[in-house]
């Protein structure tokens, strides 16, 4: 194990950014997000959680495929090179690293592979860091209902924990463990702050959030029950504004939109981040759209997340980080949606 | 290039242009492959589909019409999509000549379960312009190499004029034959039209094939599908002999994008085949 | 003269069971309990049973007007509204999205709104600055009077003293950050096109990724199509997740229409919408 002063973080951040690109939080106008560290001073660790999930670093909001001419005849095209540099990935709360494992499912576990999220998951490790279990709970919150820790460090290459005015880094994996032995400036920690450290990872199982546990099979089943009553959903979806602020800050969510934008003949096709939530999602080019009440989308939504995928990968698209509720416009607490259903 | 990323569309020539149907706004386009290897990756069953790219405009997800039993070439019949807005892919495509180049990214989806079929007869029901994959497979279940593998065939086709059929040659040429029995249908004839009249359900009715080793694949617009299945489930039909193929808006067609699900199934990499027993567990609204 | 939220709420609970009982209504559009005290949720309460669960406290901003779109014209609706959400509705009667005499307009005079994201303090800086609501069958609580007035553009001088290619570098500046989740858009109560402009692709108005040039493109024409709409409510600037400012530009653009043709959107059930409505001696302002 070992240690650094949080007071040193920058000149951690700067070494890091020397082995590679470093992804790490930084303060913004609303709020902290992930971003690609230019300057080493701007990485901060005084957050609770980020706006936007960390899902940007291997799902970003837009990734190029192709670059095209259209042309008269040959649309010459080129596809674009993903050259990746080793990227860390540092200050990721357990349930966005959890997160992670559950898209790894999605997008390189079944069917064809997607080579963008392989790509950028091997190139990445990723540096945890528990929660802060002196603070308060945050009202959201709802990760120890799936049964993730408050200090988990599974899914991390490195999992790190404050204590004090110090970091607490440890191996976890690995690659975890090449890369610490070859990071600096760090110094070895001593067997109490070993033991601090396993501790804490004890107490965060203990941290209580909202919600009980519950067992995913029953939740499916009982959403797919309850799937053509019309009166709940549509009592559920009465706030809703069917926007796509949860979709965006969602660490789970995946749908995207590939779409073709050109300018002067020369273009980019890319694909772009899309929310179930929108009016269009669905709508073909007859003008048929399967989902054009608000209801029907949030249900999409809920079903998707606490059924379909448990279906079809066995595990709750959902992470408990609270993003959903927390931005929401209109305050809708979506987990909540699951328990009224788990009622009816 | 196409196998290791399946976002990269293959390029493709259109070699040749068939106007379908009288309304001049369903046509056949055979493509082929400007690289051989392309080619020679390009393994698809009937029931497939595969994402017609025009860059600058976008992709459209087609059944293929052709069957693998065809060499050298795919083709697609492509509908003009879109009555107020039009789409903007098939418009562009129906825009292009013979020489045109696109891009393909395929084959997509599962096929029709040819071990399933085999050894077993089939009903094939279609209607309008749902036929294409059908096409596909009847050619395929024709073939002197496969004949053999299938019972008796039973073709019930019908569209809503003798000018909006599709194929009209082909159908033709499958009257002639002795090992397949051929039931052509409109809901209006014309001044020329020799043959029957009357919707496709009421034709299965009269046709009234036998449930008994028997496998019925349909694919029509919902008005027909409607009414069609409750024919064959008087007939006798089983939910898991009854074959169907969706189409939902895609965008990836491999299943990631997470656009075109019914319940917890993809269209796109779970079907778009699937049979009315698989139907039965999905939400029967999306 | 403290609010008394409590009271407001009590009002709001008995009136609501009363149109409801009486069937004068079937649809009451106010606000109800969120996860927790400080994050109540807009409500729609169509029996006496849900009325219960409505609340009032200073975390209740929503402008329950765009609600109002999603029910079929003709349905019978009450609904609670705040200054600038009354002036949203007067707007949507002009526009003939919704009946008049199919509303019971609860107004509720009010000042001491705070967001519940942020626990600001919402005053005119962010919204119109009114505190009595210009449309209303009934007063749920006693009009505000001797609060200061404070004019809604004060909030757009250190804007104004930039030149054009300040502000347009202070405009792209702000939406790099957009992430078009689209949360401005379906807040408004004013953006209820099917479909929205940028949701067509024929012609493709703006690009679907979020960079400048579709972010602009989206943002700008959006203030346009709100030009002389817009009641200046604020809740898209609340709704924007990462905090754009988007009431600098609305504020600007009902200021200019103000003093072109001396009218606010949605001030008074009398007008006409402004940009619809022709005068002789309208200002030939735009022309120059």
């Amino acid at each position: 194990m070992k240690k650094t002063a949080i007071d040193q973080l920058h000149e951690l951040a700067a070494h890091l950014m020397e082995k590679g690109t470093l992804i790490a939080p930084i303060k913004e106008d609303a709020g902290f997000n992930f971003r690609e560290i230019s300057d080493a001073k701007n990485v901060d660790l005084t957050f609770h959680n980020t706006i936007i999930s960390p899902k940007s670093a291997f799902f970003p909001q837009m990734e190029d495929f192709v670059r095209y001419q259209t042309g008269k005849n040959v649309p010459e095209a080129m596809p674009v090179e993903l050259n990746l540099q080793p990227t860390f990935l540092f200050g990721v709360r357990p349930c966005d690293v959890k997160s992670f494992q559950i898209m790894d499912i999605h997008f390189s576990g079944t069917g064809a592979a997607d080579p963008y999220w392989r790509k950028r998951r091997e190139a990445t490790t990723i540096l945890g860091y528990a929660f802060d279990l002196d603070a308060p709970v945050q009202a959201e919150e709802f990760y120890r209902t799936l049964g993730i820790g408050a200090a988990d460090p599974e899914g991390s290459d490195i999992f790190m924990i404050r204590k004090g005015e110090d970091l607490l880094l440890k191996s976890i994996t690995p690659r975890g463990e090449k890369l610490l032995a070859q990071m600096s400036p760090l110094t070895e920690a001593s067997a109490d702050e070993e033991k601090y450290f396993e501790d804490y990872i004890i107490r965060g199982r203990d941290f209580k959030t909202r919600f009980t546990c519950v067992d995913d099979k029953t939740v499916a089943k009982k959403l797919e029950n309850i799937f053509h009553n019309s009166d709940f959903w549509t009592k559920v979806s009465s706030a809703c504004l069917s926007c796509g602020v949860c979709t965006f800050v969602c660490p789970n969510c995946y749908c995207f939109d590939i779409c073709d934008e050109t300018l002067f003949g020369r273009g980019t096709r890319r694909r772009v981040w899309d929310a179930c939530m929108f009016t269009d999602f669905t709508l073909e080019a007859s003008g048929h759209n399967p989902r054009t009440q608000v209801f029907q989308r949030l249900r999409q939504k809920v079903n998707h997340k606490y059924s379909y995928h448990v279906r079809k990968y066995g595990v709750i698209s959902c992470v408990g980080c609270g993003r959903c509720t927390r931005h929401c416009p209109v305050n809708i607490d979506i987990y909540s949606i699951v328990e009224a259903a788990l009622k009816v | 290039m196409s196998n290791i990323n399946p976002y990269i569309p293959m390029p493709v020539e259109i070699s040749r242009v068939i106007d379908e149907v009288d309304t001049h706004d369903i046509k056949t386009f055979r493509f082929t492959f400007l690289n051989k290897e392309d080619e020679a990756n390009f393994k698809y069953l009937p029931g497939q589909f595969a994402e017609l790219s025009i860059y600058g405009k976008g992709e459209s997800p087609i059944g293929i019409a052709s069957s693998p039993t065809e060499p050298g070439y795919v083709e697609f019949t492509v509908q003009r999509a879109g009555t107020i807005v039009p789409g903007l892919v098939t418009a562009a495509l129906h825009d292009m000549n013979e020489g045109g180049k696109i891009g393909l990214r395929g084959p997509l989806g599962h096929s029709w379960p040819i071990e399933f079929l085999e050894k077993k007869n089939i009903v094939v029901v279609g209607g309008g312009f749902a036929f294409t994959t059908l096409r596909s497979l009847i050619n395929y279940m024709l073939h002197k190499d496969n004949r053999k593998r299938f019972d008796e065939i039973t073709v019930i086709y019908g569209a809503r004029t003798p000018g909006l059929l599709l194929y009209k040659d082909e159908l033709a040429e499958w009257e002639k034959r002795d090992d397949i029995k051929t039931v052509i249908t409109v809901d209006k004839g014309d001044e020329t039209w020799k043959g029957r009249q009357g919707f496709v359900p009421a034709v299965c009715k009269e046709v009234a094939p036998s449930p008994y080793n028997t496998v019925a694949v349909i694919c029509g617009p919902p008005v027909m599908i409607k009414f069609t299945l409750p024919v064959f489930f008087e007939l006798g039909f089983y939910k898991e002999n009854i074959l169907t193929s969706l189409e939902m808006r895609m965008k990836c067609g491999i299943g990631k994008c997470g656009r075109c699900n019914v319940g917890y199934k993809y269209v796109c990499s779970d079907g778009p085949v699937f049979s009315l027993a698989e139907l039965d567990e999905l939400p029967r609204e999306f | 003269m403290a609010i008394s939220f409590k009271q407001i709420e009590e009002k709001l609970k008995t009136e609501a069971k009363r149109l409801l009982k009486a069937g004068t209504v079937s649809v009451v559009l106010a606000y109800g309990k969120g996860y927790d005290e400080n994050h109540p949720m807009p409500y729609v309460a169509k029996n006496a049973s849900d009325v219960e669960n409505i609340v009032f406290n200073e975390f209740c901003t929503y402008n329950m007007a765009r609600y109002l779109v999603r029910y079929p014209r003709g349905t019978k609706i009450a609904i609670a509204v705040k200054a600038a959400d009354s002036r949203a509705v007067i707007q949507l009667v002009h526009e003939e999205k919704v009946f008049r005499e199919d509303l019971v307009v609860m107004g509720i005079p009010v000042y001491g709104m705070k967001n519940s994201k942020t626990g600001e303090e919402i005053d005119s800086r962010t919204t119109c600055g009114l505190y009595n609501p210009v449309l209303y069958d009934m007063l749920l609580g006693e009009e505000v009077h001797g609060q200061p007035v404070v004019s809604p553009y004060d909030v757009l001088a250190p804007y104004e003293a930039m030149d054009k290619d300040e502000r347009f570098a202070f405009w792209k500046k702000e939406f790099d950050r957009c992430i078009r989740c689209y949360a401005c858009r379906k807040a408004c109560p004013m953006c209820y096109c099917d479909p929205c402009f940028i949701d067509q692709n024929k012609p493709k108005w703006g690009d679907k990724s979020p960079q400048s040039s579709g972010n602009l493109m989206y943002h700008l024409t959006r203030f346009h199509h709100l030009a002389g709409r817009c009641v200046d409510c604020g809740e898209c600037s609340r709704a924007c997740p990462v905090n754009i400012p988007l009431y600098l530009f609305h504020k600007k653009v009902a200021r200019e229409c103000q003093e072109m043709f001396g009218q606010s959107a949605g001030m008074s059930i009398q007008d006409k919408p402004v940009l619809v409505n022709f005068r002789v001696d309208d200002s030939d302002k735009i022309l120059e």
